[in-house]
């Protein structure tokens, strides 16, 4: 028979090197595929994200701001784009870099799955609002086409990410701006702007100059083909249409979305025997995990009463409408509610 | 017109009306159908008294999910029901084989012999099939008659949801889902049934898990192994009175490290290859209902209980012909059965096993439950055992458990094959059954094979770590 | 469905019909109705199928017990009734894999009688359901089950009350004792000959808004398919963008949809490229 300390000398080596090589997230293995699949790739990829990004808002790029953005020396900055522009992806003259149409839609592709992702986030999981961006940021790199046509084939083909941000579609064409140009809106109709055009220069100053941004409402006064004429900020300004038609506007009739309060409490501050009555489920719950959460009654005006937490910390049981309710932490956060406050 | 075109038109048109009804439609929908339903629950549903000074449910629920008590009393639990399964089943087991075996079997051979039958068709027949049969029902039918209505009235009291609720924050760790804990108390019944209850998981991805994992909650087909084994060699090292208590807890111990391989490997599978997110979870807790004692003991021997026996026995019948032709075609210089002994005997001690426990495990793939039987019988023949048995092939009595600690003494049986043994048990691949099932749910071969592979390796290195280290230290 | 084969004669007279009962078990292969039982999980609904067809199918109390669906039988007054067992679900609006098999079920399944299992001890949580499917389906009885544990709690229930409420026939029960189940089955047998019509209710409550895109939506659906059963399911799920029937509306399997028996849902082929 084998003399133990050797078998378990060797076992242990065996076991050592096994867990190197695969130990979840870290294992040699599995960065080794990181590696090899992305193989630089993730840091391309980004640079041409923020590239497109940077021209969507007409800024300029620059070397800088490419390391900023990638937290990377100037250096390895400069280096990925001299391999960006070998790949025909950009261009660069002088100080202005400019993304060639390969490289446009190669970012464009980036940002669907990354919006895309973001979206399946926010639908079908219970990942909370601040952690879509990061778990996005990481998979972006690695779905390949097919798992993301079926991922928007799921959803449905959405065409807004949870933050409003239009998703490209599969052949790279990204949505156009939501809303009218402010020279094209129905007047008598309180609007909402979506969108300010930051170039030509000129043009800009102008509109800043009116205190306009995105979420500022207007009330539309006159249209005529020399001026616009509106309220807004509490006074009335006036436009050139030319000018007025570099801000987009969605009439902001529909129901006002109620503001969420974020110093509401949520059903998650409820101890065993203290109840509320729900105000509402917010809007960052979506998808199967809200349906679910209604389908068990839990609706504005519902009386909750906690009834006891698991011994492992987790889930705590709540009555609804006569019935017991499990529901993680996570969850119970996205209850807005009222607590009621008579003891029993 | 074509179907195409008149889909569009019907879409188009829902388009338009969806923005008409607003963003929140599916929220007013629900709001409009909960305004009605409590309505009419309010004109229909009125108390006859005040609220009871002492509502029962409320009481039990913060004893079971206490923060002190919660855990403790699930460990609690489990061992009272094996320690009542142990010390139950006892008796009726001998009192079985000593029918079963000792009498019926006896004139059976006598009354073959009596009619000239050929050696080895009444060896076939006798020792081979209907031995295998009647050591299946001896083993199997007493500890299972307890098990199962004590397991189905704590379920129609309901418990059961309870325990996930109280687990949950465990499995949310480990990146599974919460309703896995009731798919796992399912498998602590049968894996193959659990592995169809994984149904009640929403998310693929957390299914897979359950799946993959379900074979660490011991089944029914592997409960009388633990009991036998714990009962001889753990319970042996206990003073008589505390014996059934302390062979419970080594159980109990068996099925605790299943929930925490449970935990384990749903944490590395969720961390590896079923990365994702979690989805939400809520689980309703029913309220508590006094079961129907005596219908629920009728109906749970009949429909569990025997199924299960069932099956048991028609898995044993083919592996007790198997085993007796095994060990009576001899080739060169050994039976068939003793060649693999030899061959793999090495190889069962590097793991704190042997050569004869490895291939009961191979034998009893179609089923579990006749793992203890084939091993005792496989043990006699491999010892040669003066007075044992009855030759080659024969599936051994256990009249008595001082008859079968001899038999494993006689193999050379230590606390550390026990203990392996029981280990083994605990992690090794499905069940036949088990794995067709996974097929059928899955329809993949590459996770049926990872949930047949996985425990079988993982078994490996665990009994081999156990052995070392045993070894080293003692 | 063959509807119009049954005894008519001593219909009339059902209080003499218990004894007629004859559990036919799984005998599938001649059956007049269709009878599906639906609820909330843990409702008993698989207690009420037991009682109704001397079968034993698994019951436990949790929610989740039953996942696939179960099939029995049984005869009573000249009509020989098929029962279909369901996993529980809460809602037909948003579906778990276990769930679709009872959602795909009661819409396209086309059962003659649903019989609506409701836990009386949480009725107020129970008529979601009930009414989400008496919105779709004209033939319905609820079974006001657990009434025992409804007594034990103190809750009294007005089963008139609620019977005028919905529009269908309420019966009360405790279906593991087997009170009210030769009731339940009188009541069933006479909704699924006709004897007895059902008014469901309809959601009075519904905002303008709501009402004017579903009766819009209604009226375009119609115009295309006449024939189709639940336009109006079809146009709610089609407000709120169900990418399954937006699918089945687009590829035009619309109608077969309604027609089509549901398939075996257990398979995860999707997930395990
Ligand atoms: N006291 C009492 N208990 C009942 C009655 N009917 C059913 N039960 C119990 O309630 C529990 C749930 O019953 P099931 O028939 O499994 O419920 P189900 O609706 O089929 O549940 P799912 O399949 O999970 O949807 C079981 O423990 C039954 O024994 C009743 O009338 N009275
Ligand atoms: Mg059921």
């Amino acid at each position: 028979m084998a003399d133990p300390v050797t078998a378990l000398v060797v076992a242990f080596a065996l076991v050592a090197i096994v867990a190197f090589l695969f130990w979840p997230h870290r294992g040699y293995y599995w960065r080794a595929q990181r590696v090899r699949r992305l193989g630089g790739r993730a840091l391309l990829e980004d640079a041409l994200k923020h590239l497109y990004n940077f021209e969507y808002r007409s800024q300029p790029a620059s070397v800088e701001s490419l390391g900023g953005a990638l937290e990377v020396s100037q250096n390895e900055a400069a280096d990925l784009l001299v391999r960006a522009e070998e790949r025909g992806l950009v261009k660069v003259e002088g100080a202005v870099i400019r993304l060639t149409p390969i490289g446009r839609s190669y970012a464009l592709r980036i940002i669907r799955v990354h919006r895309l992702y973001e979206h399946y986030l926010s639908e079908e999981t219970g990942v909370t609002e601040e952690d879509w961006h990061r778990l996005a940021e990481e998979r972006e790199h690695d779905l390949d086409d097919a798992d993301v046509d079926q991922l928007a084939f799921e959803m449905g083909n959405p065409a807004y990410d949870p933050h409003g941000d239009p998703i490209p579609t599969v052949d790279g064409e990204i949505a156009p701006q939501r809303g009218v140009p402010l020279s094209e809106a129905e007047v008598g109709t309180p609007v909402t702007v979506v969108h300010v055009e930051d170039e030509p220069e000129a043009v800009y100053a102008q509109i800043v100059a009116e205190g306009l941004q995105p979420g500022v409402r207007l009330d539309l006064i006159e249209i005529t083909p020399e001026r616009v004429r509106f309220w807004a900020n509490g006074t009335e300004c006036t436009l050139a249409p030319m000018i007025a038609s570099n801000v987009a506007v969605v009439s902001s009739t529909g129901p006002v979305e109620d503001e969420e309060d974020e110093f509401q409490d949520t059903l998650a501050v409820l101890r065993p025997g203290e109840s509320g009555e729900v105000v509402r489920i917010s809007r960052r719950c979506r998808g199967l995990a809200r349906r679910r959460l209604m389908d068990l009654g839990i609706l504005p005006g519902t009386e909750i009463l906690a009834e006891m937490i698991s011994p492992s910390g987790d889930p705590t049981a709540y009555r609804v409408r006569g019935a017991t309710v499990a529901l993680r932490k996570e969850q119970a956060l996205q209850i807005q509610i009222n607590r009621t406050l008579e003891a029993h | 017109m074509s179907a195409e075109n008149r889909g569009e038109e019907i879409l188009s048109e829902a388009a338009a009306v969806r923005w008409e009804a607003g963003p929140n439609f599916h929220d007013s929908l629900m709001e409009t159908i909960y305004t009605d339903a409590s309505q009419v629950a309010d004109r229909a549903v009125s108390r006859t008294d005040e609220q009871p000074r002492f509502d029962l449910d409320r009481t039990i629920d913060r004893l079971v999910t206490s923060r002190w008590l919660g855990f403790p009393m699930m460990l609690a639990i489990l061992t009272v029901v094996f320690w009542l399964t142990i010390e139950g089943a006892n008796l009726p087991s001998g009192m079985l084989a000593t029918l079963l075996i000792d009498n019926i079997h006896t004139t059976l051979k006598a009354g073959s012999a009596e009619l000239g039958i050929p050696w080895w068709l009444d060896g076939f027949l006798l020792d081979g099939v209907y031995l295998a049969m009647a050591w299946v029902i001896a083993v199997m039918l007493p500890p299972m008659a307890i098990f199962f209505p004590i397991f189905t009235l704590l379920e129609d009291f309901g418990y059961l949801p309870r325990v996930a609720f109280n687990l949950d924050n465990l499995f949310r760790k480990s990146g599974a889902h919460g309703k896995q804990a009731l798919t796992m108390s399912m498998g602590f019944g049968c894996n193959a049934a659990a592995i169809v209850s994984t149904r009640v998981i929403d998310s693929p991805r957390e299914r897979l898990i359950a799946i993959v994992t379900n074979n660490f909650a011991l089944c029914n087909g592997r409960w009388p192994t633990q009991i036998l084994v714990a009962s001889i060699f753990i319970g042996g090292l206990a003073p008589q009175h505390m014996a059934g208590l302390v062979s419970a807890g080594a159980v109990v111990g068996i099925a605790v490290l299943g929930i925490l391989l449970t935990f384990v490997v749903s944490w590395a599978l969720s961390n590896t290859i079923l990365k994702g997110e979690a989805s939400a979870f809520s689980l309703e807790l029913p309220p508590y209902r006094p079961p129907r004692v005596l219908q629920t003991i009728y109906t749970s021997i009949i429909d569990r209980t025997l199924i299960v026996l069932w099956r048991a026995v028609i898995f044993a019948v083919p592996a007790g012909a198997v085993i007796w032709l095994s060990s009576n075609i001899i080739v060169g210089d050994a039976s068939l059965a003793e060649h693999f002994i030899n061959f793999t005997h090495p190889f069962g001690l590097l793991l704190g096993l042997n050569g004869v426990i490895l291939l009961a495990y191979v034998v009893a793939i179609p089923a579990n439950e006749i793992v203890v039987p084939t091993i005792l019988m496989l043990t006699v023949l491999s010892a040669k055992m003066a007075g044992m048995g009855e030759g080659a092939g024969v599936m051994f009595e256990l009249d008595s458990e001082t008859t079968t600690a001899a038999i494993f003494q006689a193999g050379g049986w230590t606390l550390l094959t026990a203990v392996n043994l029981m280990l083994f048990s605990l992690i090794h691949n499905p069940c036949s059954t088990t794995i067709y099932t996974i097929w059928k749910e899955t329809r993949s071969a590459k996770w049926t094979t990872i949930s047949a592979l996985l425990p079988v390796g993982m078994g490996f290195v665990v009994c081999f770590l156990v052995a070392q280290v045993w070894r080293l230290l003692m | 469905m063959a509807t119009e084969t049954t005894a008519e004669g001593c219909e009339a007279c059902p209080a003499h019909h218990a004894g007629n009962l004859i559990k036919l078990g799984v005998n599938m292969s001649n059956w007049d109705y269709v009878v599906a039982l639906a609820g909330n999980p843990n409702t008993g609904k698989s207690t009420v199928f037991n009682a109704l067809t001397g079968l034993r199918q698994h019951t436990g109390n949790w929610p989740g017990k039953t996942v696939v669906r179960a099939e029995g039988g049984f005869s009573f007054g000249g009509g020989r009734y098929k029962l279909v067992d369901l996993p529980g679900t809460y809602s037909l609006l948003s579906t778990s894999l276990d769930e679709e098999v009872a959602r795909d079920f009661i819409l396209f399944g086309q059962p003659d009688v649903t019989v609506i299992v409701v836990d009386a001890t949480r009725l107020e949580r129970n008529l979601n359901l009930v009414l989400q499917v008496l919105e779709i389906r004209d033939r319905a009885v609820v079974c006001l089950n657990l009434m025992d544990e409804a007594k034990r709690h103190g809750l009294q229930i007005d089963d008139r009350r609620l019977a005028r409420d919905l529009g269908v026939p309420v019966v009360p029960a405790a279906a593991r004792q087997g009170e009210g189940i030769p009731l339940l089955i009188e009541t069933l047998a006479q909704v699924a000959t006709g004897q007895v019509v059902c008014k469901p209710h309809r959601l009075k409550n519904e905002t303008p808004a709501m009402r004017k895109a579903i009766d819009r939506l209604v009226a375009k659906i119609e115009s295309v398919y006449p024939d189709l059963p639940n336009i109006r399911w079809v146009a709610l799920r089609l407000l709120e963008g169900d990418k399954r029937i937006i699918e089945a509306v687009r590829t035009g399997e619309l109608g077969d949809l309604s027609r089509g028996t549901p398939g075996d849902p257990g398979t995860l082929s999707e997930v395990t490229r």
